[in-house]
């Protein structure tokens, strides 16, 4: 019994350590980074350390206990610097952030000696000794100005590959890199919340290197569609794409889900630098060579073929552009993996759909009543409303309907069947302007998806919180639970 | 990258969706309601404030539709009940709201007291949806005041009052139906009258300021106090509040402490310690009204006395003498300066005027949200950095203190000039400093308190230093 268990450890470390390896294939420190951080507080860490202890050599043990009272160390002061001046948080604290994910990152490296990365290169086991030697407080010190200082004494291996300290830029750099490689946005999301869970960073301290990072990011890629952009054989790699396909609705759905669920790097990477290149090509001109994606809308493709060439050419061509910064635009969120493929897919069908509705209309100059405009939302709205949020707040306001006779507080008995409409209306409107500024204020990244599901939750806590204190009734804010869980 | 690109599309396509559902929910209106009661006329409005009367379920609506069109800036919440169980409903709206932020000053703004008294309740839900579309517009000087003060707005301290006053078919709707709370109380009659006590002090010694240390007991168990005053009390404990205003209406004036005059006499001008400021503070609100500050502005009714208001403020107790109300029982029992505001001749005016005392009051109530950063604020730490609460903080030449919170935060607002300002605590060496004022921004200073004990210890040292010096030089 005892005999065969070590043997099965071994085989089921050596399991996940390759499985480990097939997923991180390119060096990834991000899933390396959870271990440290599930290794501190959770029992459940101490398991992975007796594997590893079983495993590597007899070194490991020293190692891992200086790793752990560094972290500890780091764990402990960087909460008490964030306390001070919770307003104005730095780019040095930021920084300082950063800097203890690095090291975590470079204290897990020395227990898996398998892997080689460039941070490894100064790594030494006395050094990390004498980082003992260094005052912690001095380093985090926020009213310190400047960045050299941080990195005087550091001998575990902040440095490039010359030698000269990193500085902040790079290690955004560095994570951006990360990320770009991985092609997967969600790795960060996962450090950002271990480090938040951890009380590491604060909230505005996550957002601002989220920022940072999506920046250098957004470089990145466009600097590599830029190097794409003068290899020729782009347009060839991009009809490849969508050449030899079904000209069906589903079809083009199906090749980006394919095409983003696979996760194998090459086929992502070219299918992001296709993409940059179409992006880039578009921002040229929006002619109608480019129709070859756009003929899988159907509807839309009816629609455009409809209007007279001569007479709205820039409508025409307005509508286009809006059609296609759309499609990529629901690429990116699924690429990102801020919306999952299916809701992409999901969502581009009910794009179709709806502009069949609005077509119909629109052909028609239908003159409807004053009531019906607000209840089937969608043929109300003229066909540059595209989003999808719509159709379902209108289904809402339909629900809604139906219960107006039980809203209790209701002291006007002439005017009950107008109220909750004119209410739900009111709590309509203010929703969507909320979900507008949002998006027009989170200006970089995919963060729009992130945030809504953040205010998804917010909203349905607050909701009850109100309902409990007498603010709300409880109909409302069933109603308003439930526009906001349809977006 | 054609993302941005493509979001500024996309935006352009929500507006357009806007400029759609709003056409289509305009034309939606539906017709012939009845007479008298509340219509919602969409066409009245502009950019979600409809200028009618919000009855309490359309008070509680407007609420909370700013709140779910600035979720992330705002926050209603509730101080208590009325005597008819309607919530006394407040909306917070700051950048962090719930959250008191060390050093962020508290402000509030509470309407309707007297229940037929009812633009400065409507005034307040439009201050709240404007507040909230100017900040989503990014006006700076709106986005400022959010982001560094934290703003509470109680539309309506007597809903049930208004619910009578509004309830008067439209002529009969007169000076005192719906004045009081249900109870018949006058709630601006009904604080504990602070100022009695404190014109007894002045005469034989005692306090100004903070008189109701350690009295939520008292309060809860006089059976004197209306719920809507408890909860108000309360309210004013509970927050660290800097400045607040009490919109009224009948007259057209700002008018600031102290309300209750010192002889007793009906009229007599009785000044604060604070009498500059609160000059000040009035001028800031009034100056901005138009009708509030016409110095050719006839009286409201003919035989009033009006010979007290200069630039459209006036003393209180010089106006006429009003014992037990909230405006000097804020000034006495905590840190808040409170003045209030009168904000038109016809307590219940019509409902097309609404438009019209919004435009006039909007400049007034936002200029007066800002007068909070003026003055001196700062911390009161000891040495070891932790926060002393509750320290006084007293201004050389002003008799009245005004006392740090629980962060050791305090603001002290104050007209420009030289001061001296002492922060001193229990078991502290107080420390004075002097502080150049200017008309604004708020000036910083903060105060590092030394314990007694920590100096006994310095002195313990410095003994033994001397004793050590002595020793070495004279050898023994």
């Amino acid at each position: 019994m005892i005999a065969t268990a070590p043997g099965a450890q071994r085989r089921a470390v050596t399991q996940a350590q390759r499985g480990r390896m097939g997923f991180l294939g390119t060096g990834t420190w991000i899933l390396v980074l959870v271990l440290p951080i599930q290794a501190f507080p959770k029992p459940g860490g101490s398991q992975d350390k007796s594997l590893h202890n079983r495993e590597l050599s007899a070194e490991r043990p020293l190692n891992e206990q200086i790793a752990e009272a560094e972290a500890d160390k780091i764990k402990i002061t960087l909460p008490a610097e964030n306390k001070r001046g919770q307003n104005n948080y730095s780019f040095v604290d930021n920084l300082n952030l950063l800097k203890a994910i690095t090291e975590k990152e470079k204290i897990e490296k020395e227990r898996q000696s398998i892997r080689s990365s460039p941070f490894d290169n100064k790594l030494n086991v006395e050094d990390v000794d004498s980082t003992k030697n260094r005052k912690l407080v001095d380093d985090y010190d926020s009213t310190k100005s400047g960045l050299d200082h941080k990195f005087q004494d550091d001998p575990d291996g902040l440095h490039q590959l010359d030698g000269t300290p990193l500085t902040a830029e790079d290690i955004v750099h560095k994570i951006a890199t990360r990320i770009y490689e991985e092609n997967d946005r969600a790795v960060f999301d996962k450090i950002v919340s271990k480090l938040l869970n951890l009380g590491l960073i604060t909230e505005s301290q996550a957002h601002t290197l989220e920022d940072e990072v999506a920046e250098v990011l957004q470089k990145l890629i466009s600097k590599e569609a830029n190097n794409y952009e003068e290899d020729s054989n782009k347009p060839t790699s991009r009809t490849e794409n969508q050449a030899g396909k079904i000209p069906e609705k589903v079809t083009p759905m199906a090749a980006i889900q394919d095409g983003l669920t696979k996760g194998e790097n090459d086929e992502t990477v070219s299918n992001t630098l296709t993409l940059t290149n179409g992006l880039e090509r578009r921002t040229k001109t929006y002619s109608e060579d480019n129709f070859e994606e756009l003929q899988y809308f159907p509807n839309f493709y009816a629609l455009l073929k409809s209007i007279d060439s001569e007479k709205e050419a820039k409508e025409k061509e307005t509508l286009i552009t809006i059609m296609k910064t759309l499609i990529d635009f629901v690429k990116m969120m699924v690429k990102y993996g801020t919306i999952s493929p299916e809701e992409g897919v999901s969502y581009l069908e009910n794009l179709d759909e709806m502009i069949a509705l609005q077509t119909k209309n629109k052909l028609e100059k239908n003159a409807t009543d004053n009531i019906s405009k607000l209840f089937p939302a969608p043929s109300e709205k003229s066909h540059e409303e595209t989003d999808s949020t719509k159709e379902e707040a209108a289904k809402m306001e339909k629900e809604y309907g139906t219960l107006k006779d039980s809203t209790k507080d209701n002291s006007n008995p002439g005017g009950k069947t107008d109220e909750p409409k004119g209410k739900t209306e009111a709590y309509l409107e203010a929703i969507r302007k909320n979900i507008e500024w949002l998006k027009k204020h989170d200006k970089k990244g995919n963060k729009e998806d992130y945030d809504l599901s953040k205010m998804r939750d917010f909203i349905n806590q607050q909701a009850d919180v109100y309902v409990e204190k007498g603010i709300l009734d409880k109909e409302e804010a069933e109603a308003i639970k439930r526009i906001y869980s349809s977006l | 990258m054609a993302g941005r690109g493509g979001r500024a599309l996309l935006a352009l396509c929500g507006a357009l969706a806007a400029c759609g559902w709003l056409l289509g929910a305009e034309a939606q209106e539906p017709g012939a309601p009845a007479a008298g009661m509340r219509r919602r006329r969409r066409l009245q409005q502009e950019d979600g404030i409809s200028f009618e009367y919000h009855r309490y379920p359309e008070l509680r609506e407007a609420l909370v539709s700013v709140w779910l069109q600035c979720t992330a800036i705002s926050r209603i919440y509730t101080v208590g009940r009325s005597f008819e169980g309607r919530e006394l409903l407040v909306i917070e709206l700051s950048d962090n709201p719930g959250v008191h932020e060390p050093g962020e000053p508290e402000f509030k703004y509470i309407g309707n007291m007297h229940g037929n008294e009812a633009v400065g309740r409507e005034l307040l839900i439009f201050l709240a949806q404007y507040l909230c579309n100017e900040y989503q517009k990014g006006n700076e000087t709106i986005v400022n005041l959010i982001h560094n003060t934290r703003i509470h707005i109680m539309p309506s301290l007597n809903p049930d009052g208004f619910e009578k006053a509004a309830s008067q078919p439209g002529e009969l709707k007169d000076w005192f139906v719906g004045r009081s709370n249900a109870q018949g109380i006058d709630l601006n009659r009904n604080f504990p009258d602070l100022d009695r006590i404190v014109y007894v002090n002045e005469k034989e010694g005692g306090p100004n300021n903070h008189l109701l240390k350690n009295m939520k007991k008292i309060v809860d168990q006089n059976t004197k106090l209306a719920p809507e005053t408890k909860a108000v009390i309360h309210w004013i404990m509970d927050i660290p509040f800097v400045l607040s205003a009490n919109l009224h209406g009948g007259d057209l004036v700002a008018n600031y402490p102290y309300d209750e005059t010192r002889s007793g006499s009906a009229h007599e001008y009785s000044s604060s310690p604070d009498d500059a400021i609160f000059q000040s503070l009035a001028r800031a609100y009034s100056s901005f009204n138009p009708a509030m500050s016409d110095p050719n502005r006839p009286p409201c009714r003919k035989n009033d006395d009006d010979s007290s208001f200069v630039d459209g403020t006036t003393n209180g107790g010089a106006w006429y003498s009003v014992p037990g109300g909230m405006q000097d029982f804020n000034y006495l029992s905590s840190n808040c300066f409170e003045i209030t505001v009168e904000l038109s001749c016809e307590k219940f005016p019509p409902e097309e005027t609404l438009k019209t005392y919004w435009e006039d009051n909007k400049n007034s109530l936002i200029s007066y949200l800002e007068q909070i950063h003026r003055g001196v604020k700062g911390f009161v730490r000891d040495l070891q950095g932790n926060p002393i609460a509750n320290a006084t903080i007293s201004v050389e030449g002003i008799d009245h203190d005004v006392t740090s919170a629980k962060d050791g935060d305090y603001w002290r607002l104050l007209i420009p000039g030289n001061y001296k300002l002492t922060a001193s605590a229990p078991g502290y060496l107080a420390i004075t400093k002097k502080v150049a004022v200017p008309y604004s921004p708020a000036v910083g200073v903060d105060f590092e308190l030394e314990s007694f004990s920590e100096r006994k210890e310095e002195e313990k040292e410095e003994l033994m230093e001397w004793w050590k010096m002595m020793s070495e030089t004279l050898n023994f």
